[in-house]
C-alpha cells in the first residue's frame, strides 16, 4: 500500500507539464477554468468596489409574501424577524397553504396583534406557486419580497434589496443567503460552505458579469409590475429559477445584493440534502431545457449573448462535468491500472489547494459568513462536493433526462403535476 | 339597670326639636316605659289611665301626638278619638295613633281606623315607637303648614277614571299602587302595613310603574313580603301575579298565591320582617315567596336581566353576593354576559366585521386554483358570463378536480378592500354605541341564587343564628312588660339581695312542627303551653310570649333552682299539648345582669 503510494507520488514528480495535462485533462478542462473565474471574480470584486447603488425611492410600498405549509413553529419568528427591520415592510401577506398544523390559528392570532395585514388558510394544499400567487393577487406594494418561513433577516436585510430597485430595469433582486444551522452537523457544515462559495460569492460574480438567473424563493424582491406582467409563479418545482428566467427574458435585469442577508436551516442529514438536490437538479434541468429552451435557440427572439452565458456555464460546469467525470474516472483506470487511484488523489490534493483558496477568497468577499468555524471542515468539503455530489447530480439529471421524474415530485400537489408543463 | 342597657341599645337618632306627646294608657307597666322611653328622646309626655283624663287633657293643652290605648276605662280609645276629632279642630288636634293588643275589635267598629292616623299593634316594638311617634309629628307639622299657608295645592291626579280590577272585587285586603303608596308616600293603611299588620294580602299595581319608583318599597319596612299583584301587565317577573288578563284557572291562582304568602310570612322572624337591611329583607322576600332569586333574561335594562323582585339587577346582585358570602344563599349560574367597556351595558350588537376597519360590510368570496398555471385567486377574477375563464393563462376551466379547485374562501370587505380567512367578530353597544373587540370585552357572570338551610334559619329565627347578635338575651326580643318587670326585680335585687331567675324558653321541635301542621297550630300549642306553665308555678311569676322565645321571670329563687322546678314542671305542661314541642330553659340569674 505504502509502496504504491510512494510509487504514485514518485511519479507524479516526475512528470513535466505536458504530460501532467495528459493525465489531468479533467481536471484542466472542468476544474480550473471554474476556479480560474471565481478567482477573477473576487479580484475584481476587491479591486472594484461596487459603486453605491443610490437608494431606493423611499416611497416605496414593500409587500412580504410568506407561503407556508404547516409552518406553525417558524412563522412567529419570520415575521417578527422582518418587523425589526430598519425599513419595515409596509404590508405583509401569509398563505397557509392547506396546513393541518395549528399555523390558521398562529396567523389569526398575529393578525389580531396587527403585526400582518392579511392571512389567507386554503383548505387544500395549492402548492408554492399558487400560494403566492393567491398573496401577489393582494399585494398592494411597489415591491414585492417572497421570503420562506424558515427565514431570518438582518436587520438591513430589506433596506440593502430594495436598493437596486433605483434602478428602473431592475426586475428582480435575490437576497444573501447564509446557511443559520452550519454547525447541527458534518452535512450542514459542507453546505455552509458551498453557500458561502456559491451564493454570497458566486452570485456576486455573476451579479457583476450581469449572470445571476435564479432569485432563489428564500429571500427574493421583484418589482410587482414585472411579476405581475410574467404572470406570477408558475406551476411546478424550481419556480425561483423559472420566475428568473421569464423575468429574463422579458428584458428585465435580475440582480443580487449581497447585504441583503438572510439566515436559513438546510437539511441536516444526508438523505434529506440528497432529496432536496435531486429536485433542484432535476427542475433546473426540466426548465433550462424543456420549458425555456428557447435561450438556446439562436433563432429564438429569447436568444441573447447575456442569457447564452449562464447557460453555457450550467451546461459546462454542472451538467457536463458530472457526464465525463465517470468516463474520466474509467479512462483512468482502463490506462493506468494501479497507478489510477494514486492519479486521483494526487489530483485531489489539487483540488483541495483550490478549495482552500476559493474558500479563503470567498471569505474575503462573504465577511458577514462566519468562515474561520468552516476551516476544520474544508478536507471533507472537498472530497463529498467534488466526489459524491458530482454523482448525485449525474443521478438527478439521468433520472429527469429518462424518466422525468420532476413530475412526480411531492413538492407539488399531484393534481397539478397532472396538468401543468 | 336592665332597663337602663335596655334603652342603652337604641340608637341615638334623637330629634332635634322635642314633642308634647300625651299617653292614655292604663297599664303602668307600658305607660312607665313609654315615659321612660320618649322622655329620652326629648319629648315632653303626659300620662292619662282613663279615657275621660285623656280627653280633658287633649281639650286644655296642645299635643303634637296623642297614643291612645283602645281599651282604657271609662271611655275607650276611639270614643276619645272621635270626640277630640269633633270639639277640636285643625291646628289642636295632634296626630292620633290607637295602640291595641285587640286590633280586630278595634276594626270591628265601624269607621275604627277612620279615627286614627295610625294603629300600633301590641306588644309594642320599643325600638320604634319612638321613630313612628316622630314621624307622625311630623306629617302633622306639614299639614299644618298647608292650613296655614294654603298656597298652591298640588295639581290633582289626572282624573283618569280607574275601572277597578275584578281582582279587587275579590274581598282581599289590598294596598293599590299609587292609591297607598308611592315613591314619597303612604297611606295610613299602608303605614299599617309597614308594622307588620298582617291582615293586608297583597300591593296591587294600577298604574304602569318604573322599577326604581317600585324600589321605594324596599325602604319601608314589612312592605317588601308583600305579594305584588300587576293589573298593568307591564312589570314581567318582577311582580308575582300578573293581573292584566284574567281567567278563573288564574283568579284560583292568586287565592294560593295569597295563602302562601300569608303562611309563609307568619313563619317570617320579625327581625326580618320589620328590617330595614337591604340583604336580609332579600332573604326574607325570597322565604316569603318561597321561590329562588331566580334571574330572566330582559330586554328592557341595559343589563338584560332582571329578577324575580321589584328591585333593580345591580342592587340584587350586590347584596346577594353579599349574601352568599356570608354562607346564606348559594349560586346558580344563570348566564355569561360580554360588558361594554364604556358605559357597562350588556345589550350588544354582535357582528361579524372587517378586523382592519371594522365595517360589517362583508361578502364572502371563494377562490378558485388553477392546475396548470398556478393562478390562484378569487372567482370574480374568473367569472365571464357561466364561464370560468383564467385571467393568467385565458384558459377556460373545464373540469373541476382535474383543472381546478377551490381551496379555501376569503372574506372580504366591501369598506376597506381588506381580505381575511376568516371574519372577525366585534360588539357595537346599543346604549352609547363604543365598540369593542370580542376577545377583550369582559365578562360577567350572572347568577340566580336559592336559600341555603342557614337562609331558611335565620329567615324563621331571625338573627340569633347569625352569630353577631349571639348573646344569651337581646333586650330587643323582650316584650316591653318583661323589661319593666325585670327592672324591678333587679332594684330589689339591688336593695335587698331577693334572688331572681329570668328563664328563656325555646321550642327545639318548631320547625317541625310548622312544617307539618302549619305556623298556626304551633302557635296555639305554645300559647296553651305557656298558660300551663304559668298556672303551675306557685312563685310570683310574670311569664310573656316573646317573639322567638317565651320567657318567665321568677322571683325569690335563683337560676340553679329554676331551672330545677321548670324541667320538673315541664311535664304537666306538654301534657295536654297534642304534641311535643321540644321546650328547653335557660336559666339566668341576677349575676348574668350586671
Amino acid at each position: 500500500m505504502w509502496q504504491t503510494a510512494s510509487d504514485g507520488i514518485t511519479y507524479l514528480l516526475s512528470q513535466s507539464g505536458e504530460s501532467l495535462l495528459r493525465l489531468f485533462w479533467f481536471v484542466a478542462i472542468f476544474e480550473i477554468p471554474r476556479y480560474m473565474l471565481g478567482f477573477i471574480a473576487v479580484t475584481v470584486l476587491s479591486f472594484c468596489p461596487k459603486t453605491a447603488r443610490p437608494g431606493a425611492v423611499d416611497d416605496d410600498r414593500i409587500t412580504v409574501l410568506i407561503a407556508g405549509h404547516n409552518e406553525e413553529d417558524s412563522i412567529g419568528r419570520c415575521v417578527q424577524s422582518l418587523l425589526e427591520q430598519s425599513r419595515p415592510p409596509d404590508e405583509i401577506i401569509v398563505v397557509s397553504d392547506g396546513s393541518t398544523d395549528r399555523m390558521p390559528e398562529k396567523l389569526r392570532q398575529l393578525q389580531e396583534r396587527g403585526l400582518i395585514q392579511e392571512a389567507h388558510c386554503t383548505q387544500v394544499r395549492s402548492g408554492k406557486s399558487a400560494a403566492v400567487n393567491l398573496a401577489l393577487g393582494r399585494a398592494t406594494g411597489d415591491i414585492v419580497i417572497n421570503v420562506d418561513c424558515d427565514c431570518t433577516f438582518d436587520r438591513h436585510a430589506l433596506k440593502r434589496i430594495l436598493e437596486p430597485f433605483a434602478d428602473p430595469r431592475t426586475g428582480a433582486v435575490a437576497g444573501n443567503i447564509i446557511v443559520g444551522n452550519a454547525t447541527d452537523s458534518l452535512v450542514t457544515a459542507y453546505q455552509a460552505i458551498e453557500y458561502m462559495i456559491s451564493i454570497s460569492q458566486g452570485k456576486q460574480a455573476a451579479d457583476f458579469t450581469n449572470q445571476m438567473s435564479c432569485v432563489s424563493g428564500a429571500f427574493g424582491a421583484f418589482r410587482r409590475v414585472a411579476l405581475h406582467r410574467a404572470g406570477g409563479f408558475d406551476a411546478g418545482g424550481g419556480e425561483d429559477l423559472d420566475v428568473t428566467l421569464k423575468l429574463r427574458k422579458a428584458g428585465w435585469r435580475t440582480l443580487f445584493d449581497a447585504g441583503a442577508i438572510c439566515y436559513t436551516n438546510v437539511p441536516e442529514t444526508f438523505s434529506a440534502l440528497v432529496r432536496q438536490r435531486f429536485r433542484w437538479e432535476r427542475d433546473a434541468v426540466r426548465l433550462r431545457y424543456r420549458k425555456h429552451r428557447d435561450f438556446l435557440n439562436p433563432f429564438s427572439a429569447a436568444f441573447s449573448v447575456r442569457d447564452l452565458a449562464h447557460e453555457l456555464d450550467f451546461i459546462v460546469f454542472n451538467i457536463a462535468s458530472a457526464i465525463v467525470f465517470p468516463i474520466y474516472l474509467v479512462w483512468l483506470f482502463v490506462t493506468y491500472g494501479d497507478l489510477a487511484l494514486t492519479i486521483l488523489i494526487g489530483a485531489q490534493v489539487g483540488m483541495l489547494v483550490l478549495d482552500s483558496l476559493t474558500f479563503v477568497l470567498a471569505a474575503l468577499v462573504a465577511p458577514r459568513v462566519k468562515a474561520l468555524r468552516l476551516v476544520p471542515y474544508i478536507v471533507g468539503y472537498s472530497l463529498f462536493n467534488g466526489l459524491v455530489m458530482r454523482f448525485v447530480r449525474l443521478a438527478a439529471y439521468l433520472q429527469e433526462w429518462v424518466f422525468e421524474a420532476s413530475y412526480r415530485d411531492t413538492y407539488v400537489p399531484s393534481k397539478v403535476h397532472r396538468v401543468r408543463w | 339597670m336592665t332597663a337602663i342597657r335596655a334603652t342603652n341599645l337604641e340608637p341615638a337618632s334623637h330629634p332635634l326639636t322635642g314633642r308634647r306627646v300625651l299617653v292614655a294608657e292604663d297599664s303602668p307597666t307600658t305607660h312607665e316605659i313609654l315615659k321612660l322611653l320618649l322622655t329620652q328622646r326629648g319629648h315632653q309626655v303626659d300620662i292619662a289611665t282613663d279615657g275621660e283624663q285623656a280627653l280633658e287633657a287633649l281639650r286644655r293643652n296642645h299635643y303634637d301626638v296623642a297614643l291612645l290605648d283602645f281599651h282604657l276605662p271609662k271611655m275607650d280609645g276611639l270614643q276619645v278619638a272621635t270626640a277630640a276629632k269633633s270639639e277640636l279642630g285643625g291646628r289642636d288636634l295632634p296626630r292620633l295613633i290607637a295602640i291595641t293588643a285587640d286590633l280586630p275589635g278595634l276594626l270591628a267598629h265601624t269607621g275604627g281606623c277612620e279615627n286614627f292616623d295610625l294603629v300600633i299593634p301590641k306588644p309594642l316594638d320599643i325600638y320604634r315607637i319612638g321613630q313612628l311617634l316622630e314621624e307622625q309629628a311630623q306629617l302633622r307639622d306639614e299639614q299644618q303648614a298647608e292650613i296655614v299657608e294654603p298656597g298652591p295645592q298640588p295639581a290633582p291626579a289626572p282624573a283618569s277614571v280607574r275601572q277597578p280590577s275584578a281582582i279587587e272585587g275579590l274581598g282581599y285586603d289590598f294596598l293599590l299602587w299609587p292609591q297607598d303608596i308611592d315613591v314619597r308616600r303612604l297611606s295610613a293603611r299602608a303605614m299599617q302595613a309597614t308594622l307588620g299588620d298582617p291582615r293586608f294580602d297583597a300591593i296591587l299595581i294600577t298604574q304602569p310603574v318604573s322599577v326604581e319608583a317600585l324600589s321605594s318599597l324596599w325602604e319601608r319596612k314589612a312592605l317588601y313580603v308583600l305579594p305584588i299583584v300587576d293589573l298593568t301587565g307591564t312589570l314581567g317577573q318582577m311582580a308575582d301575579f300578573d293581573g292584566s288578563q284574567l281567567s278563573k284557572v288564574d283568579m284560583e291562582r292568586l287565592g294560593g298565591l295569597i295563602r302562601d304568602f300569608q303562611d309563609r310570612r307568619a313563619r317570617l322572624h320579625r327581625d326580618l320582617l320589620l328590617s330595614d337591611k337591604l340583604g336580609e329583607q332579600l332573604i326574607g322576600r325570597m322565604f316569603v315567596a318561597n321561590r329562588p332569586l331566580t334571574a330572566a333574561l330582559d330586554p328592557r335594562y341595559c343589563h338584560l336581566a332582571s329578577y324575580d323582585v321589584p328591585l333593580g339587577r345591580r342592587l340584587v346582585t350586590r347584596e346577594a353576593e353579599v349574601l352568599c358570602e356570608h354562607g346564606l344563599l348559594k349560586r346558580e349560574f344563570f348566564e355569561r354576559f360580554h360588558i361594554c367597556p364604556a358605559c357597562d351595558s350588556y345589550r350588544l350588537h354582535v357582528r361579524e366585521e372587517c378586523s382592519q376597519c371594522r365595517s360589517s360590510n362583508l361578502s364572502e368570496e371563494q377562490y378558485l386554483h388553477h392546475f396548470r398555471c398556478a393562478f390562484q385567486g378569487p372567482e370574480a377574477d374568473f367569472r365571464r358570463g357561466d364561464q370560468l375563464i383564467c385571467p393568467k393563462c385565458h384558459q377556460e376551466l373545464t373540469h373541476f378536480g382535474f383543472d381546478y379547485d377551490r381551496p379555501g374562501t376569503m372574506i372580504v370587505c366591501g369598506s376597506c378592500g381588506h381580505a381575511a380567512s376568516e371574519p372577525s367578530v366585534g360588539f357595537v353597544c346599543l346604549d352609547c354605541g363604543a365598540h369593542t373587540d370580542s376577545d377583550v370585552a369582559a365578562t360577567r357572570d350572572i347568577f340566580s341564587y336559592q336559600l341555603t338551610d342557614g337562609g331558611v334559619s335565620f329567615a324563621e329565627k331571625g338573627g340569633t343564628v347569625l352569630g353577631y347578635a349571639r348573646e344569651a338575651l337581646r333586650f330587643a326580643d323582650l316584650p316591653l312588660e318583661l323589661v319593666v318587670a325585670l327592672n324591678a326585680a333587679a332594684k330589689k335585687y339591688n336593695e335587698d339581695k331577693t334572688p331572681f331567675a329570668l328563664v328563656n324558653i325555646l321550642y327545639r321541635k318548631e320547625s317541625e312542627i310548622v312544617a307539618e301542621h302549619g305556623a298556626r297550630r304551633f302557635a296555639q300549642a305554645r300559647d296553651l303551653f305557656i298558660e300551663n306553665l304559668r298556672a303551675a308555678l306557685d312563685k310570683p311569676n310574670t311569664v310573656v310570649r316573646g317573639q322567638s322565645y317565651d320567657f318567665a321571670l321568677l322571683e325569690g329563687i335563683g337560676p340553679e333552682q329554676a331551672q330545677v322546678d321548670l324541667d320538673h314542671l315541664k311535664e304537666g305542661a306538654s301534657r295536654a299539648l297534642s304534641f311535643d314541642l321540644g321546650a328547653q330553659f335557660q336559666a339566668f340569674g341576677p349575676e348574668d345582669f350586671s
